[in-house]
């Protein structure tokens, strides 16, 4: 076996665009636009030349550029939430112009962070995405008081929820683990705390948040579904500012301010829940928390030359009676560098590291254990932005991330333990990806983006692969060889293109029909056997015997804009195919397992579906109307004997409605309500007895549905009229979740009957079906201050 | 590893706000047959059970199918033909016993087939050695003495035994007291592989509590890896969540042919009393 390793592709592709590009007679203007109050750079800015009816919008880190011919033009830079602002340009050389655009709104409001072209939905070539204003999410009822975007997500036109109460979310007909969620781009392995009541988003630090459903443009790769794009704020660099929350579940903190004014910024916030001091004040045993810290430096040494440096930590504790315990938690870390090679060539280089833990202990003389498993990710990435004309953008870059999982390891916690140690031997990846997209403007109507990634992953050692009589046999599992790899040797390599592709053509000025295909690839397979996967549930790369899942989607729409972009209305339709989706055969033996790899399977799963959507962003009364109608089916070998079945997450139909309105400067009230079809659960169609058990027969998996879900919240935030004179200005956030106490089923499970106190009715061979059912009707309150 | 299972379901009730009983309305699916077989190296342990399956919300007993053909043969050529309910009483239809009296072998490798209305159904397994028990030692659990479920019931039976390391062995338990079984819950199984299992076994708790007067009885049964799947299925089967966050409930994997439900299982059974005084 010979050693691969592409590291050193990289540098040659970096020389040749060093070299600097100058278009003759063409000029160029750039910079970066910020928030006039907190110095924040702003993303998806519209940058028009009104000379040229054209232009361009911010990227992500706030950077625009166009190249012009010589002239004076009028340039507009406009953003929802913000002034617009006109500059005139007199362009004989090339130019660095920097914008700082104030809040429309009054000094009363929280400023709107992110912003984009008003008609974006219409003009905008993407399709298949959603853009999550955080500020908006803040006023909306949450559960137990506590914003969390997954909770709004959940209700975008395709995408589907668990149940209640998770923070899992399931893209277009694709499992929970197909979802990259990025956090300032390094991925959180498992955004849930608290089991899924929560996710790690802390809403304080949150600067943008966007879902990419389809049409994902191929500087993203390695999941099928959906990219979740989560950036936090940089930080104000004007003045020192913050603010904290105090909730019934949690409180936090957030502090925000610059290091030299204008030059350089921080932002750090916490949060920690608190319900296990009420359970100890109690007298309770059980107890749990979690908590979260977000930390970010940023700093401009020069226009040419920015820098950021972002944490992220949290973790989940989980105690029962100071005798077993478990916890979990994500740790990220990206270091950024934004460099402008000449005036048209952007660059970011980003260094990131991601590390996922959980451990299981108990304590006990004689059966003591713990068990200990993380996955560590370490990646660099190398994205370019080069901005040909105001008609033609080229992205580019190189993405390389070495990984290691240790599935886990068992030591016993005292010397009698009954128990010896046990390790699962760890795996280990190389991953190359490289790509490059062309967004082209055809003519006024027509805009093309194309492009493909190309994606190396390759399996390394150090490793024993163990060979077997049956790879698939789990039950007589019969090792016949061991084939043996040295740190960094070459298991196996997979190489696969994605093309992707999105066009949109403008019917009129305020209509548009888009297509897009995608194919994606995902190398790191969460094979969980719920429906909802637990932290425990472990991440295997592609290896000797798991092949890469491929995803091809199609999805064509149509979005109209109407009252001057008021409104916005979309219908899209697409079409997934997945081959060798992951599962475990029927029966799968997950925990301890030495031989996992014959518990895989790979199957197909397809998916198809509509959605509509109607949205209202600005004005007192704002919001958005979804409703989706979805299919998704499995056919896995070994999963109910080898037939089809409805996937976990199969919701046929799925209507929802967020709104907020602002009655005056005192009041804001907020609402949603959620309708979708139960999903699909898998019950007992007889029953016998087998030594003394009660025991279910099953013939079909996901034959049965539980009853339909709605739920309706709402909540009101009091801005008191005082605040205006002072320094610290307070609000209180008043919710209540599912206002109406609907009993929503989560799940339905057997067992022998028997009366509330648990007491078997009868002689203990009868059965009955229990359903669980999670939040009644629950009050909350929040009250927060910023300064 | 009973012990993460219990603390999942714990963690559950904790997070879950309320439940209720409901009525489920399967689809109607015709009957499958379901064999319990036993051969173990005590004679009066044998026993073949055959029924079928009943509707999930049926009151009383499984059918049992006392009309059924039942033969054991050994891997050393001998063939004990079964008969149905030779006692006659009711509580005993379906069971099948040995027409002659015989104990099983260590060592040998057993099938059962049965035939019921043209359909056969075979199984075999192999009857391994089972590892001594030590001894029981009875002591007084702190916990249950400060605050008994029932009240007396705190003392505590912990089992002692030796593991040997150079064979792959599975265990049962069963825990009896004054005769009867005890399980702590109705969908607990006590059993085990060794994998994890060092050569000490010193002061494993078994389930239940004691008053003054009562007889412990442990006994363990050696199984075969086949039978420990089939207990681990089961088990999973009837703790399910119904797939929330656990697998969706499915049939035990069996060693029984043909499509029938249960397991035909050979053990050899070594038992150990304590007094508690």
């Amino acid at each position: 076996m010979k050693r691969i390793l592409l590291l050193g592709v990289f540098i040659p592709i970096f020389l040749v665009f060093s070299e600097p590009l100058k278009a003759q007679d063409k000029q160029t203007i750039n910079g970066y636009i910020k928030d006039a109050e907190n110095g924040e750079e702003l993303i998806g800015v519209t940058v028009y030349v009104k000379e040229l009816s054209s232009g361009t919008v911010t990227n992500v880190y706030g950077f625009y550029a166009l190249s012009l011919p010589k002239g004076t033009y009028n340039i507009s830079f406009s953003s929802i939430g913000y002034q617009t602002l006109t500059q005139q340009v007199n362009l004989t050389k090339d130019v660095e112009l920097n914008i700082e655009l104030t809040p429309a709104v009054t000094e009363m409001e929280e400023v709107i962070i992110t912003g984009e072209a008003e008609d974006a939905n219409v003009s905008d070539i993407k399709m298949s995405q959603n853009e999550l204003n955080i500020q908006q999410v803040k006023k909306l009822p949450a559960l137990f008081g506590e914003p969390d975007i997954i909770k709004t997500i959940q209700m975008l036109p395709g995408v589907i929820s668990a149940g209640e109460g998770t923070s899992s979310f399931f893209v277009r007909g694709g499992s929970a683990d197909q979802n990259l969620i990025l956090i300032d781009e390094a991925p959180v392995y498992d955004p849930s705390h608290l089991f899924g009541l929560f996710s790690v988003f802390n809403s304080d630090v949150i600067k943008e948040s966007k879902l990419y459903k389809g049409g994902i443009p191929p500087n993203f790769g390695g999941r099928l579904s959906s990219i979740l794009d989560v950036r936090t704020k940089d930080g104000n660099n004007k003045k020192l500012s913050g603010s904290a929350g105090v909730g019934l579940l949690a409180s936090k903190l957030m502090v925000e301010g610059p290091i030299r004014k204008d030059k350089s910024s921080f932002i750090v916030s916490g949060r920690r829940s608190y319900v296990d001091l009420f359970l100890k004040a109690a007298g309770e045993k059980n107890s749990v928390h979690f908590y979260d810290v977000n930390a970010k430096a940023s700093w401009k040494h020069n226009n040419n030359n920015r820098f950021f440096a972002a944490v992220y930590l949290g973790r989940d504790v989980f105690e029962f009676e100071d005798v077993f315990g478990f916890d979990w938690g994500n740790a990220t870390a990206t270091f950024r560098w934004n460099h402008l090679f000449n005036d048209r060539l952007f660059s970011n280089t980003s260094v990131i590291a991601s590390n996922f833990d959980y451990e299981m202990k108990l304590e006990d003389n004689v059966q003591g254990f713990s068990w200990v498993s993380n996955l560590q990710e370490f990646s660099i990435k190398e994205d370019l932005n080069y901005f040909v004309s105001p008609s033609s953008v080229v992205d580019f870059g190189y993405h390389v991330t070495y990984r290691r999982f240790a599935p886990g390891k068992l030591s016993p916690t005292s010397d009698n333990s009954i128990f010896e140690e046990l390790k699962i031997q760890n795996q280990y990846a190389l991953d190359h990806a490289f790509y490059a997209n062309h967004e082209y403007k055809v003519s006024e109507r027509l805009s093309l983006s194309y492009g493909a990634r190309l994606s190396i992953f390759q399996s390394i050692g150090e490793q024993d692969v163990y060979l077997y009589t049956d790879p698939q046999d789990n039950v007589d599992v019969e090792r016949t060889d061991t084939l043996s790899f040295d740190s960094f040797e070459n298991i196996k390599t997979y190489v696969n293109v994605e093309p992707r592709l999105s066009l949109r053509y403008m019917l009129d000025a305020s209509s548009s029909v888009k297509a897009s295909y995608n194919r994606m690839v995902q190398n790191t397979h969460l094979i969980s056997t719920g429906t909802v996967p637990i932290p425990f549930n472990t991440w295997n790369p592609s290896d000797y015997y798991l092949e890469p899942q491929i995803a091809d989607q199609w999805a064509l729409g149509y979005f109209k804009n109407v009252k001057d972009n008021t409104y916005e209305v979309s219908v899209e339709a697409y079409y997934k195919d997945i081959d060798n989706v992951t599962d475990f055969a029927d029966n799968a033996q997950v925990f301890f397992n030495k031989d996992l790899s014959t518990e895989y399977r790979q199957g197909d799963s397809w998916s198809y579906g509509l959605e509509l959507m109607a949205q209202k962003k600005a004005g007192d009364f704002s919001g958005f109307v979804s409703y989706t109608w979805s299919k998704t089916q499995r056919k896995i070998p070994e999963v109910n004997q080898d037939r089809a079945f409805f996937a976990n997450y199969d919701r046929r139909n799925a209507f929802n409605m967020v709104a907020t309105y602002e009655l005056n400067d005192r009041w804001t009230f907020g609402a949603n309500f959620t309708y979708t079809t139960g999903r699909p659960i898998t019950i007992p169609s007889a029953r016998y007895s087998y030594e003394g058990y009660q025991v279910d027969l099953i013939t079909e998996r996901n034959g049965y549905r539980l009853p339909d879900y709605h739920r309706m919240d709402v909540s009101a935030t009091l801005t008191p009229r005082k605040n205006a004179n002072r320094k610290l200005k307070s609000s209180w956030i008043f919710s209540i979740y599912n206002v109406y106490n609907r009993s929503n089923a989560f799940s339905i499970y057997t067992r022998v009957k028997q009366d509330e106190d648990g007491n078997v009715i009868g002689n203990g061979t009868e059965k009955e079906a229990r359903m669980i059912y999670l939040f009644p009707i629950l009050p909350s309150v929040t009250y927060s201050i910023k300064f | 590893m009973k012990n993460i299972k219990i603390y999942f379901l714990l963690l559950l009730t904790t997070l879950v706000a309320c439940e209720e009983t409901i009525d489920l309305d399967p689809d109607q699916v015709e009957s499958v047959v379901v064999i319990e077989g036993l051969i173990t190296d005590i004679q009066t342990y044998h026993h073949v059970r055959v029924t079928e399956t009943i509707d999930f919300y049926s009151e009383g007993k499984p059918t049992p199918i006392t009309t059924a053909s039942v033969t054991i043969t050994d891997d050393s050529g001998n063939t004990y033909p079964f008969e149905h309910n030779q006692s006659g009483r009711e509580d005993f239809d379906g069971y099948y016993y040995p027409s002659n009296a015989f104990a099983g072998v260590i060592g040998r490798s057993y099938t059962m087939e049965v035939v019921y209305n043209g359909e056969t159904y075979t199984a075999t397994d192999q009857l391994y050695a089972v590892t001594a028990i030590d001894s029981l030692e009875v002591i007084i659990n702190e916990d249950e003495f400060e605050d008994p479920d029932d009240p007396n019931y705190f003392y505590e039976v912990l089992f002692y035994a030796k593991e040997p390391q150079e064979t792959e062995d599975y265990y049962l338990f069963k825990f009896y007291r004054n005769d009867s079984l005890i399980l702590d819950d109705a969908t607990d199984i006590y059993f085990s592989d060794d994998e994890v299992l060092a050569e000490q076994i010193n002061g494993i708790p078994t389930a239940g509590f004691y008053t003054k007067g009562d007889t412990a009885v442990v006994e363990m049964y050696s199984i075969s890896k086949q039978a420990f799947i089939y207990y681990n299925d089961l088990i999973n089967l009837l703790k399910s969540d119904g797939g929330m966050f656990g697998s969706p409930p499915v049939n035990p994997r069996t060693n029984i042919s043909n499509g029938a439900m249960g397991y035909f299982q050979t053990s050899a059974v070594v038992s150990e009393t304590a007094y508690i005084e």
